[in-house]
């Protein structure tokens, strides 16, 4: 018996809605990427994404502990002499909440082609609203994102 | 006695090499003395993956079998220890197999599992 590998339509992918809010972002960025990944069916796969959607509302009431609000710097450089910019977490939250979350679980996730291209299935919003009601995503609770 | 040249066992050496070298690229596959450092190592290489293949196909299924747990509330390791009270010898291939393909009689097996943990 040969162990079981989905056909790329066998493949069935849902969409999720998540509430960013009160929830800690590292341990929702966890799961965020276990679910993407697919990493929570049996049909998991590792060269193949076999994960669903996931959206993320309310992405700027997302919570940071101890002091990485002020500690916690994002870094970037254009490439020139003085071209470092960066950022504590608070001006982050503030002006990009998504690329917080966005960033957060993109380092969860595998670097590669593959991984890149899993990450384009998180949507992540500030405010309540998302754009993405015809897919009729479920609501998953913060618990429930925590897991078992 | 007859004469035997030597070119003849030499050409069946480099044809053995580069006919393993099939599919390489560029003068890995067609030029000699890169092919047979090619194939050496692309030897070895699956050497190594023939035994490397027995565990990474069991840390496929335990992942699986850990994922289809948790939706049932069981972590990998409980549903294992379950198992081994429960005196069920189903190897982790087959229940990972289950897990994908035969949901509800992997949910038999994790009822039963859940009978005898404490």
């Amino acid at each position: 018996m040969k162990t079981y590998f989905p056909k790329q339509e066998e493949i069935e992918k849902k969409w999720y809605v998540v509430d960013a809010d009160g929830a800690v972002l590292g341990r929702l960025a966890a799961r965020l990427a276990d679910i993407l990944r697919g990493k929570n069916k049996p049909t998991f796969t590792p060269h193949m994404d076999t994960g669903d959607f996931v959206i993320v509302i309310n992405a700027e009431k997302v919570k940071l502990t101890g002091n990485k609000l002020n500690k916690k710097m994002y870094e970037r450089h254009s490439g020139y002499p003085g071209g470092l910019k960066v950022m504590n977490a608070r001006t982050m939250l503030s002006r990009k909440p998504e690329e917080v979350i966005y960033l957060a679980v993109k380092g969860m996730l595998p670097k590669n082609i593959l991984g890149r291209h899993i990450l384009k299935k998180l949507k992540v919003y500030r405010g309540n609203e998302h754009p993405h009601k015809a897919q009729m995503p479920i609501q998953l609770e913060i618990k429930e994102v925590y897991g078992a | 006695m007859p004469r035997a040249k030597r070119g003849f066992k030499a050409r069946r050496r480099r044809k053995k090499i580069l006919k393993l070298a099939k599919g390489m690229y560029a003068s890995r596959r067609t030029t000699y003395s890169v092919a047979k450092r090619a194939v050496f190592k692309s030897l070895s290489y699956a050497y190594k993956d023939r035994r490397l293949e027995k565990r990474d196909f069991r840390s496929l299924w335990i992942v699986r079998i850990n994922a289809a747990c948790r939706a049932h509330g069981l972590s990998y390791s409980r549903f294992i220890n379950g198992l081994k009270i429960a005196n069920i010898g189903l190897n982790r291939k087959s229940l990972a197999e289950m897990a994908a393909k035969d949901p509800i009689g992997f949910e038999a097996v994790i009822a039963k599992v859940k009978q005898v943990l404490p």
